[in-house]
């Protein structure tokens, strides 16, 4: 059913419709009402030095040796970004034709972006950074692709990093091949008034192994939508994510993990804290078709609310057509256990110290999937500053 | 070292009195055994002593080294020099036990404005005590508690003490649960910290627990209240007459 709508001047803009409530996917996160003036595209900010070279000093990987690929207000950065021994290719992928709004609205934005292929072992660590600078509102997109070929194994890191008011749309497609492994980190820290929205489409061939973990951390509006389909036998994808969120933020992520063939593993984890009056959404679907016997899936999502007004809804889905299968989900919601926090003060630690141990522990079980040591430890650090800040 | 006077206590949201008039003295290098029946008040006892939520002193107060205890935090109680081995250790998934016992140690100097221990003093510092308490070095990189057998709890619970050097250890029901070895290894670890300025408050059911750590007194708490005190001795009566004539007495 099509209910036509008057179009928002934000729709006019983009010149696309974009999705409100009454679409079920959509329920908690009407992008029609929250994206509520026009944010116009292309708008070749310039942006100063200075500018740029704080906002990279500000990722939380800052330290770590990263062939870094930078865009800079949704343009590539050459001079900025490192090829060195990359297989890439320029221009936006178009293999994409998912029917997806924020698919069809990254596309209305008119994305930048390249192909990036990992051909063997590669012992780098690729970087993928967005960073946006202050300039009038505005919207910007980006739209890359991975290939990492049969038996070769990447590891790509995301960051997202800005300061104003704009709309940053980011599609990524992953294309793992057969025996190949990919380790994914994204770190979403937009500007406090940023709305981020990416979508991200993966796809894992016969004995693939996928290790992502996505950090929620900036941004006023987040919504990440993720799409991963197991193509061949034996493929095992491990997602975790973790949300750390205050004042009004919003983050709303929608897996779908597609298990078309038998034998594949897939499992999700997540740990979303909410302080104040921010509010977490998960959702997460799981299909497992006809044929796709000895599915092993099963799906998380935790939620510790630090304030009486933070919210956090979770919405598990499974659809299983296959009879002999493993699937799970467990969703909890609640704040600090006060048995916890007595035991530890009463070994002397104070009570806000305690809190952020305690705090810290929650949301360090999504930090375990991520394979490399010195990005873990990156990302408890950035973990401890946000509690810092508390 | 602690003087407590006429102590009643009722839950916060219910109007039963637990404590009905408790009074005790303790004073530094001795070690008090606290018996009693089931509900006489023991537990609450541990608890409204080391700050748990959830009571009200309704009545008495409780001096410790000359200050109001009761007006204290639950760490600034522990950096002051009060420690509680819980009868049911609380298992915190996510925090390595030994990142745990560093905080501690660290957050209970800091208070008392000592300078924090370097990292490597304070290994060896772990290490030396969890030997004596056969904890192995892979039982300290787990999470607090988790998955530790129920013996393993409480030799956790006294390595801590151990580590944090408490001046009045109060162990409750420390016995639960433990069979015969591991209770040895316990009891030689609480042995093992027995000092003159160290005073011990031991709460327990059973008079099996007093021939390994042997009191200097005996009370015996029943209905909120101490209604008998005696030496050594009055532990052995306990065993073998039972509780009933306290427990009538009352009723």
């Amino acid at each position: 059913m099509n209910i036509a709508l008057t179009k928002t001047p934000a729709e006019e803009a983009f010149g696309i419709a974009l999705p409100n409530r009454r679409m079920e996917e959509w329920r908690w996160t009407d992008l029609r009402a929250r994206i509520d003036r026009p944010y116009p595209a292309h708008q070749n900010t310039v942006a100063a030095k200075t500018d740029v070279d704080r906002l990279i000093a500000s990722s939380p990987f800052a330290k770590i040796k990263t062939h870094r690929i930078i865009f800079v207000n949704g343009s590539l950065d050459q001079a900025r970004s490192n090829f060195t021994g990359l297989t890439f290719e320029m221009g936006v992928p178009t293999s994409s034709a998912m029917d997806d709004p924020l698919i069809h609205l990254n596309g209305a934005i008119e994305p930048a972006g390249l192909t990036l292929r990992f051909e063997s072992n590669m012992d780098v660590l690729v970087e993928i950074m967005h960073i946006t600078t202050k300039g009038a509102a505005r919207s910007m997109a980006l739209r890359n692709c991975i290939e990492v070929a049969d038996g070769a194994s990447a590891t790509i890191i995301e960051t997202y990093l800005g300061e104003g008011d704009y709309v940053l749309s980011s599609v990524m497609e992953f294309e793992i091949g057969v025996g190949a492994r990919l380790d994914r980190v994204k770190v979403e820290h937009e500007s406090a008034t940023a709305t981020h929205l990416s979508h991200v489409v993966t796809s894992m061939a016969k004995d693939a192994k996928l290790n992502e973990f996505t950090l929620t951390s900036g941004g006023a509006l987040n919504r990440q939508n993720g799409t991963y389909t197991f193509l061949g036998e034996n493929a095992d994808a491990k997602i975790a994510g973790a949300y750390l969120l205050n004042s009004k933020q919003h983050a709303d992520t929608r897996l779908v993990i597609d298990h078309a063939v038998p034998h594949c593993t897939s499992r999700e984890v997540f740990k979303c804290v909410m302080d104040d009056h921010a509010r977490g959404i998960f959702q997460g679907k799981v299909i497992v078709r006809k044929h796709a016997q000895k599915t092993d899936g099963k799906q998380s999502s935790h939620a510790l609310l630090l304030s009486e007004n933070a919210e956090f809804d979770a919405k598990p889905e499974l659809e299983i057509y296959a009879d002999d299968v493993v699937c799970g989900h467990g969703a909890t919601a609640g704040d600090i256990n006060h048995d916890h926090l007595f035991y530890l003060q009463s070994r002397g630690i104070p009570e806000a110290e305690a809190k952020s141990l305690l705090i810290g522990a929650f949301v360090g079980e999504a930090f375990d999937g991520i394979v490399n040591d010195t990005m873990r430890e990156a990302m408890v650090t950035f973990a401890e500053n946000w509690l810092g800040q508390r | 070292m602690l003087k407590i006077e006429n102590l009643h206590v009722k839950l916060e949201d219910e109007p039963r009195e637990i404590l009905k008039g408790l009074s005790l003295n303790v004073k530094a290098g001795e070690v008090h055994a606290i018996m009693g029946p089931n509900g006489s008040g023991k537990s609450t006892l541990s608890y409204v002593l080391s700050g748990r939520d959830g009571y009200e002193v309704t009545e008495g107060a409780v001096a410790f080294k000359g200050e109001d205890l009761l007006a204290m935090d639950p760490n600034t109680r522990a950096a002051k020099g009060v420690f509680l081995a819980f009868q049911y250790p609380i298992e915190i998934p996510g925090v390595a036990t030994m990142q745990f016992l560093k905080v501690a140690l660290n957050s209970q100097r800091k208070a008392r404005g000592e300078k924090e221990l370097s990292i490597p003093d304070f290994m060896r510092f772990v290490k030396e005590r969890a030997a004596k308490l056969n904890i192995s070095q892979e039982m300290l990189k787990r999470p607090v508690n988790v998955g530790f057998s129920g013996g393993e709890k409480k030799r956790a619970e006294i390595l801590q003490m151990a580590v944090l050097e408490p001046s009045l250890c109060i162990l409750d029901e420390t016995d639960s649960g433990l069979d015969i070895d591991a209770l040895k290894v316990v009891a030689d670890g609480v042995n093992a910290l027995r000092s003159p300025d160290r005073a011990m408050i031991v709460i327990t059911h059973y008079q099996r627990l007093l021939d390994y750590i042997v009191p200097d007194f005996v009370h015996v708490l029943s209905a909120g209240k101490i209604v008998k005190s005696g030496g050594k001795e009055l532990a052995h009566e306990l065993e073998a007459n039972g509780y009933a004539e306290f427990v009538e007495k009352v009723a």
